[in-house]
C-alpha cells in the first residue's frame, strides 16, 4: 500500500548520493539538572517521512526543539544537509532550511494571517507590506495545495486552519526540512488524513519531513522510517516501517510490559455523583459545555476519552468549583453542590487530580509538608485558630512520603524540586484520604514514566475498590480502557456516547472521537 | 542577544546562592550610593562616621535611629503583609496621611476622655487607613482593577485632602503657616527621656511581634503563602482566598494609618505637609529587602532608620538634599533586583 | 465665555506632556515591558531641560537634553527588566525613586529660577490675539501643534509597517515573535529607550514650555496619570490623544479658575484628574478581555521555558 524506500536494507534513500537532510548525534540536554536527552541521535533522509515515536516525556519534542534552535543542546553534533550546523535560534534553523511546526502554534492571535507571516520574513525579504505578503501566501498555498486565506484574523481560525498557516509559513521561509510536532493530535480523522497525505506528497517532491507522533496508525500508513525514543534515549534509530510491527513498537516505547490487571466485576453501588444538564457558554478562547449528563456509582470508574480541548478542562473547573456553570446541577451523595464553594465540595468528599499539577494542584514554592496539609488546615486538622501545628504537618508528611514511596523527598523540600512522578504521588497522598467519595482525575499519568504511571493507576484502582467513585478524564485511550468500567467520549463540549467497557469497540470510539456520530 | 538561547530557570535556587546574590546586590548598591554621596560633596572619610558611628555607636545617634525607624517598621510591615498576598500597596503614603488626619481630628477636637485620647487616635488612625485601601481592594476583587494605579491615585488624593485642611480649617492661627496647632500632652506619646525616643516604640514592638506570630505560627500566614504563590491552587484546595486577601490588605492599610499616627503623636506633635513624605519607597524597599518577613522588617527598618538619621546630618553639614535618601533606596533596590538574576536563572551552555 | 476661551487655550499645553509620556508608554508596553517608572523619567527630563536653559542653552536643545537624560535612566530600567529580567513593577518603582531622588539632589541650585521657554505660535508668526481664534492659537507652541502628526505617524507605524507589527508581536506573544526571528530583547530595549525619550520630552516640556521654572516634584503624579491613560487608550495612540485632551482639561481647570479669581476649594478641585483617572480605570477594567492589553505585558519571556 505504500511505496517503501527500504527494500534492500541499509541506508536506502530516494535521492542517492545526497547527504542526510538532518543528522543529530550524541545530543545531551538537561533542564536545570534533570536530563531530558541522553546521547540521543536521529538521522533524516531527503524524500522521506520519518516518524519519531515515544511516550509523553520520552524526549521527542525536546530533541526536535534542539534541532530547530529552540533549545540549546548541552552537547552533541548536528548537521543539516551534510554541513555542521547547530542553530542557536529558530531563525538560524530557518536560514539553514529547517522549519518546525510546534504543537502550540506560534501565531499572534490578534494579527491576520498575512501579518503573522510578514512578521517572520527576514529584513532582506522583498515582501514588505501585508498586501505583498498576502499575494505570496496565496501563491505558495496554491503551489503546495493547502487552502489558506491570508486576510483572516488568526483568532477566528479553526485549529486545522491555523496549522495550515504554520505550514505555509515555514515553507514560504524556504524550509525544505519540515518538523511537525504531534500535528494530528488536534485534528479530526478526516483532517489528519488530509494532512498526512499532504506531507507525504511534499516529501516525495524532495523535502524531508519529521513527524512526532504516538499513533502507530499514522506511522504505518504514511511514514517511511521510524525512530523510537524512551527516557531521552534513542532506542531504535531509523528502522524501515515495513520491517516493524505494532507490538514491537509498543514494547520499545514502554520498555517493560504493561501490566493491566483484570477489572473486578462488582455490581455498581449507590450513585455518588450525579451531573445533569451541565452547561457553560464558551468564552473567547475556550470550549463550552453542552448539557452534560452522567452518574457515577460507588466502586466504579467512568472514563471520559476525547481529544484535548473538547471541554475537559472546563468540566474539571466546573466540578472543582473554580468556575460556575450557567445551567445544570452537580449532586454528590444526595447533596446539591451546584453552587457550593470548593471548600464545601471537598468537605462533601470531592477530590481532584488536575491535569496540570502545578497550576491547580500543588504550590511549587511551598514545602511538601505544606502542600500535603493544604486542604487540611482549613478544616482545623493542624491546630486551631491561634496555632498552626507545623510539627504535626511534618510528621504527617513523613508518613505520607513513606506510604506513597515518594523518592528523594523530605517534608521540608520545595515541591518544585520533585520529579513529575513524585509530585503526582504527593498529590495522590493528599487527595486519596479517608473522606474521599468521588475522585476526579484528569490525565493522571500525563508526563510520567511507566513505573509512576502504574503506581498512579493502581492507586486509583485501590481507591475505587475501597468504595469511591472515579471520573477519569484522559486523552490517553490506553489509560481510559485499562481502568474504566464505563467509557464515555467527549467531543466539542458534549458527551457523544457512553458504553459499558465490554461493549466498547475501537470503531465506536474512533467514530465518536472524530465526531462522526 | 545576551545569551538568550542558553538561559534556563532554576527550579529552586539554593539558600547559599540566593544569599550570595542578595549580598552582592546589596554591596554594589551601597557602593554606588557611597560613590554618589562622595560626588555630591561628602568626604569619603566622613561616610563611616555619619552612617555607622553617629547612627548606632553614639547614644544620641542610636536614639535618633530608633526613633526614625519606628514609622519605617510600621510602613515596612504594611507593605510586607500586602506583598505576601501579591497585592501592590502603592498607596501607603495616602493611608498614612489619612491615619494622621484622623488622629489630628481627635487631638485638636479633644474627642473623648483624656486617658483614652491616644488610644482613640491610634484606633481611629488604623481604621481610616484600612478604609482608604478598602476601595482599591474592592475594585480589584470585584472587577480586577489594577491596584498599582488605584492605590497610588488615592495616595495623591489623600495628600490633597491634607493640604485642603492645612490651608483651611486647620491652619495654625498663631503663625498662619499651613501646619496645625501643636497637640496637647494627652495626644502625644510620652517621651522616654532618651533623646527623641518616645513610648511608641512599645507599640511598634508589640505590633511586630504580633505580626511575626500571625504570619509564622497561625494559619493566616500559611494561607497567605499559598494564595501569594499560587492563587488557583489555593482556591481549588478550598482555602478562604478572598478572606485572606481582604484581611491582609486591610491590615496593610491599618498599619500605614498607624504609622501616620505614630509620626505625629510621637515626634512631630502636629500635622504638617512634610510628615508623610517619602514613606512609600521606604516601605517597599524595607518589605522587599526583608523578603516580607516581619522580623527582617525590623532589621532592615533599623538600617534604613540610620540612613534617615545620617541623611539629616548630611543635610545640615554638607547641604545634601533629602532626595539623597530616596536615591540611595532606589539604587540599592534596583541593584538587588538585578543581582537576583543570577540566582533565578542559570546559563546552560553547550560544553 | 472668557473663562471658556482661556480654558480652551491652555488645555493643549496641559495635554501635551501627558500625551508625550503615554505615547512612550504605549510603545514600551506594546513590547511587553510594563514601565511604571514614568514619573521618575519625567522628573529627570524636567530637571535636565531646566538646567540646560538656565545654563544658557537653547530651549529646543533643552527639550532634547531632557529626552537624552531620561533615556539614560530608561536604559538602566531596560538593563534590569529586559537583560536581567527583574520584576517589572519593582524595577519601575526603583526608577521612580532614582529619578525623584536624583532631581532632588542635583537640581537644588536651580530651584525657583525662572527662564524663557520655547516660542509660541503668537511669537513666531505674529498672530493677532484680538480674535477668539487668535487667542486660542497664539499661545500654542510648535510641539503641541506637531503632536497630532506624531500620533498619526505612530499609529500608522504600529498598524501598517512590518517593524511596527514586530513590536506588537513581541508584547502579544514573544514565543511566536521568537520563532519569527525577532530579537525579543533588542526590540524591548529599543521600546524602553523610546519610552525614556518620550517621557523625558514630556518632563522637559513641563519645565521648558509650560512653567518656565523648575521646582522639585513638579511632575506631580503626571507620570502615573499617563500610565492610567494608556489603559484608557487601550494601547492605541489615537485614543491616547483623546484621553490626553480629557485629562488635560481636568488638569487645566484649577489654574483657570484661579486666574479668574474664583473662590473655590483649590485642593479639592485638584483631585479632579485623579478621580477622573480612577473612574476611567474602573470603566476600562469592566471591558475585561477586550481591553487591548498586550498578552504578555509585564511578564518575563524565556525561550527555554515550556510554552
Amino acid at each position: 500500500m505504500i511505496d517503501t524506500l527500504h527494500q534492500s536494507g541499509g541506508r536506502g534513500t530516494l535521492f542517492p548520493g545526497t547527504p542526510p537532510a538532518l543528522d543529530l548525534r550524541g545530543i545531551d540536554k538537561a533542564f536545570d539538572g534533570k536530563p531530558a536527552l541522553v546521547d540521543a541521535s536521529f538521522s533524516l533522509e531527503w524524500g522521506e517521512v520519518h516518524a519519531i515515536v515515544g511516550e509523553n516525556g520520552a524526549g521527542k519534542s525536546t530533541l526536535m526543539n534542539v534541532a530547530a534552535g529552540v533549545y540549546a543542546a548541552d552537547g552533541g553534533e548536528q548537521t543539516i544537509d551534510g554541513k555542521a550546523r547547530s542553530p542557536r535560534s529558530p531563525m538560524e534553523a530557518t536560514a539553514a532550511g529547517l522549519g518546525m511546526v510546534h504543537q502550540h502554534f506560534r501565531l499572534v492571535q490578534s494579527f491576520t494571517v498575512s501579518e503573522n507571516i510578514l512578521l517572520s520574513l527576514g529584513r532582506d525579504s522583498r515582501i514588505r507590506t501585508p498586501a505583498q505578503a498576502a499575494a505570496a501566501i496565496a501563491a505558495k498555498a496554491a503551489e503546495v495545495g493547502l487552502p489558506v486565506d491570508p486576510a483572516r484574523v488568526v483568532a477566528d481560525l479553526s485549529t486545522a486552519e491555523r496549522q495550515r498557516v504554520e505550514i505555509v509559513r515555514v515553507l514560504l521561509l524556504g524550509a525544505r526540512i519540515l518538523i511537525l510536532d504531534e500535528p494530528t493530535a488536534v485534528l479530526s480523522e478526516e483532517e489528519a488524513k488530509m494532512l498526512l497525505s499532504f506531507v507525504r506528497r511534499l516529501a516525495r517532491q524532495g523535502h524531508a519531513v519529521v513527524l512526532i507522533t504516538h499513533k502507530f496508525r499514522e506511522v504505518a500508513g504514511f511514514c517511511d522510517r521510524i525512530t523510537i525514543m524512551r527516557h531521552g534515549k534513542t532506542v531504535m534509530a531509523g528502522a524501515p516501517v515495513a520491517d516493524i510491527d505494532e507490538g514491537e513498537v509498543a514494547r520499545l516505547m514502554v520498555g517493560e510490559a504493561l501490566a493491566v490487571s483484570e477489572r473486578p466485576l462488582s455490581s455498581p453501588g449507590a450513585v455518588n455523583l450525579s451531573v445533569s444538564g451541565l452547561t457553560q457558554k464558551p468564552d473567547r478562547f475556550g470550549q463550552g459545555l453542552n448539557a452534560l449528563n452522567f452518574e457515577l456509582h460507588a466502586g466504579e470508574v467512568l472514563g471520559i476519552a476525547g481529544v484535548g480541548g473538547n471541554g475537559q478542562e472546563e468540566l474539571v473547573a466546573c466540578l472543582t468549583g473554580l468556575s460556575r456553570q450557567d445551567q445544570g446541577s452537580i449532586r454528590l451523595g444526595g447533596r446539591d453542590l451546584s453552587r457550593a464553594s470548593p471548600y464545601d465540595r471537598r468537605k462533601a468528599g470531592l477530590r481532584i487530580i488536575p491535569s496540570d499539577r502545578f497550576e491547580t494542584g500543588l504550590v511549587r514554592e511551598l514545602s511538601i509538608a505544606e502542600n500535603l496539609a493544604l486542604t487540611q488546615v482549613a478544616k482545623g486538622n493542624f491546630g486551631g485558630t491561634f496555632f498552626l501545628n507545623r510539627k504535626g504537618m511534618r510528621h504527617a508528611a513523613t508518613a505520607a512520603i513513606q506510604s506513597f514511596d515518594i523518592r528523594g523527598a523530605s517534608p521540608e523540600r520545595a515541591a518544585a524540586l520533585l520529579s513529575g512522578g513524585n509530585a503526582q504521588k504527593v498529590l495522590l497522598a493528599r487527595e486519596l484520604d479517608a473522606g474521599m467519595k468521588v475522585l476526579v482525575a484528569h490525565s493522571p499519568s500525563r508526563g510520567l514514566d511507566m513505573k509512576a504511571t502504574l503506581f498512579v493507576r493502581n492507586a486509583i484502582k485501590q481507591a475505587v475498590e475501597g468504595g469511591a467513585a472515579c471520573l477519569l478524564i484522559s486523552e490517553d485511550l490506553n489509560e481510559v480502557l485499562s481502568l474504566s468500567h464505563r467509557v464515555a467520549v467527549m467531543n466539542r463540549g458534549s458527551i457523544a456516547g457512553c458504553r459499558a467497557i465490554g461493549d466498547v469497540t475501537p470503531e465506536w470510539i474512533g467514530a465518536l472521537l472524530a465526531g462522526h456520530v | 542577544m545576551f545569551d538568550a538561547a542558553f538561559l534556563v530557570r532554576r527550579q529552586a535556587p539554593g539558600l547559599l546562592l540566593s544569599g550570595a546574590c542578595y549580598a552582592g546586590g546589596l554591596f554594589v548598591g551601597l557602593a554606588v550610593s557611597a560613590f554618589l554621596l562622595v560626588q555630591a560633596g561628602v568626604p569619603a572619610g566622613a561616610l563611616v562616621d555619619e552612617f555607622l558611628v553617629a547612627t548606632f555607636l553614639t547614644s544620641d545617634g542610636l536614639s535618633q535611629t530608633l526613633t526614625a525607624a519606628l514609622p519605617l517598621v510600621l510602613v515596612g510591615l504594611a507593605s510586607a503583609v500586602a506583598m505576601r498576598v501579591r497585592f501592590w500597596n502603592i498607596g501607603i503614603e495616602g493611608q498614612l496621611w489619612l491615619g494622621a488626619v484622623a488622629a489630628t481630628w481627635v487631638a485638636l477636637g479633644g474627642i473623648g476622655p483624656e486617658p483614652l485620647r491616644l488610644p482613640l487616635m491610634l484606633v481611629l488612625g488604623a481604621v481610616v487607613g484600612a478604609a482608604w485601601i478598602a476601595l482599591p481592594l474592592w475594585l480589584k476583587l470585584k472587577w480586577g482593577v489594577n491596584e498599582v494605579i488605584s492605590t497610588l491615585l488615592l495616595g495623591s488624593i489623600a495628600f490633597l485632602l491634607v493640604q485642603h485642611l492645612l490651608f483651611g480649617v486647620w491652619r495654625d492661627p498663631a503663625t498662619n503657616f499651613p501646619v496645625t496647632a501643636a497637640f496637647p500632652e494627652a495626644s502625644r506619646f510620652a517621651a522616654t527621656g532618651w533623646g527623641q525616643l518616645h513610648y511608641g516604640f512599645l507599640l511598634v514592638g508589640a505590633v511586630t511581634a504580633a505580626l511575626w506570630y500571625l504570619l509564622d505560627y497561625t494559619r493566616v500566614g500559611f494561607y497567605a503563602d499559598a494564595v501569594g504563590h499560587n492563587i488557583k491552587t489555593a482556591r481549588a484546595a478550598g482555602l478562604p482566598v478572598g478572606a485572606t486577601i481582604t484581611g491582609l490588605v486591610l491590615l496593610s492599610g491599618a498599619l500605614s494609618g498607624l504609622a501616620g499616627v505614630t509620626i505625629i503623636a510621637g515626634t512631630e506633635h502636629r500635622l504638617s505637609q512634610v510628615v508623610g513624605n517619602g514613606y512609600l519607597f521606604s516601605a517597599i524597599v524595607v518589605a522587599y529587602l526583608a523578603r516580607a518577613k516581619p522580623v527582617w522588617v525590623l532589621v532592615v527598618a533599623l538600617a534604613l532608620g540610620a540612613v534617615f538619621t545620617a541623611g539629616n546630618v548630611l543635610k545640615v553639614f554638607y547641604s545634601i538634599s533629602e532626595g539623597m535618601i530616596v536615591l540611595v533606596q532606589g539604587t540599592v533596590l534596583i541593584s538587588i533586583l538585578m543581582a537576583q538574576f543570577f540566582s533565578t536563572y542559570a546559563l546552560s551552555r553547550p560544553s | 465665555m472668557d473663562f471658556l476661551i482661556g480654558w480652551l487655550a491652555i488645555i493643549p499645553s496641559y495635554a501635551t506632556p501627558l500625551l508625550l509620556a503615554s505615547l512612550g508608554l504605549i510603545i514600551c508596553e506594546r513590547a511587553g515591558v510594563l514601565n511604571l517608572g514614568a514619573e521618575g523619567l519625567m522628573a529627570v527630563g524636567a530637571m535636565t531641560g531646566a538646567i540646560i536653559v538656565l545654563s544658557g542653552g537653547n530651549p529646543w536643545a533643552a527639550l532634547g537634553g531632557g529626552a537624552v537624560a531620561a533615556a539614560a535612566l530608561a536604559l538602566l530600567f531596560g538593563l534590569a527588566t529586559v537583560v536581567k529580567r527583574a520584576d517589572h513593577t519593582l524595577s519601575g518603582l526603583a526608577i521612580v525613586a532614582i529619578g525623584l531622588g536624583m532631581t532632588g539632589v542635583l537640581g537644588r541650585p536651580y530651584v525657583q529660577k525662572t527662564f524663557p521657554g520655547i516660542e509660541t505660535l503668537g511669537d513666531l508668526f505674529g498672530i493677532d490675539r484680538g480674535t477668539v481664534f487668535g487667542r486660542i492659537v497664539a499661545v500654542q507652541d510648535p510641539v503641541t501643534i506637531a503632536l497630532p502628526l506624531v500620533v498619526f505617524a505612530l499609529w500608522w507605524w504600529l498598524q501598517k509597517t512590518r517593524s511596527g507589527l514586530r513590536l506588537t508581536a513581541v508584547g502579544e506573544n514573544p514565543a511566536a515573535a521568537d520563532v519569527a526571528g525577532i530579537d525579543i530583547q533588542l526590540t524591548q530595549l529599543a521600546a524602553v529607550l523610546a519610552s525614556g525619550v518620550l517621557c523625558g520630552l514630556a518632563g522637559a516640556y513641563l519645565s521648558v514650555a509650560t512653567s518656565h521654572v523648575w521646582v522639585e516634584g513638579m511632575v506631580a503624579a503626571r507620570g502615573w496619570v499617563a500610565i492610567a491613560l494608556v489603559i484608557f487608550a487601550r494601547w492605541n495612540p489615537a485614543r491616547a490623544l483623546l484621553g490626553a485632551l480629557l485629562f488635560g482639561a481636568a488638569d487645566a481647570l484649577v489654574p483657570r479658575l484661579q486666574a479668574i479669581g474664583a473662590d473655590f476649594p483649590v485642593y479639592l478641585t485638584m483631585t479632579a484628574p485623579y478621580i477622573l483617572t480612577l473612574g476611567v480605570l474602573v470603566l476600562s477594567s469592566l471591558r475585561g478581555k477586550t481591553s487591548g492589553e498586550p498578552g504578555f505585558l509585564g511578564r518575563v519571556y524565556l525561550r527555554q521555558d515550556k510554552h
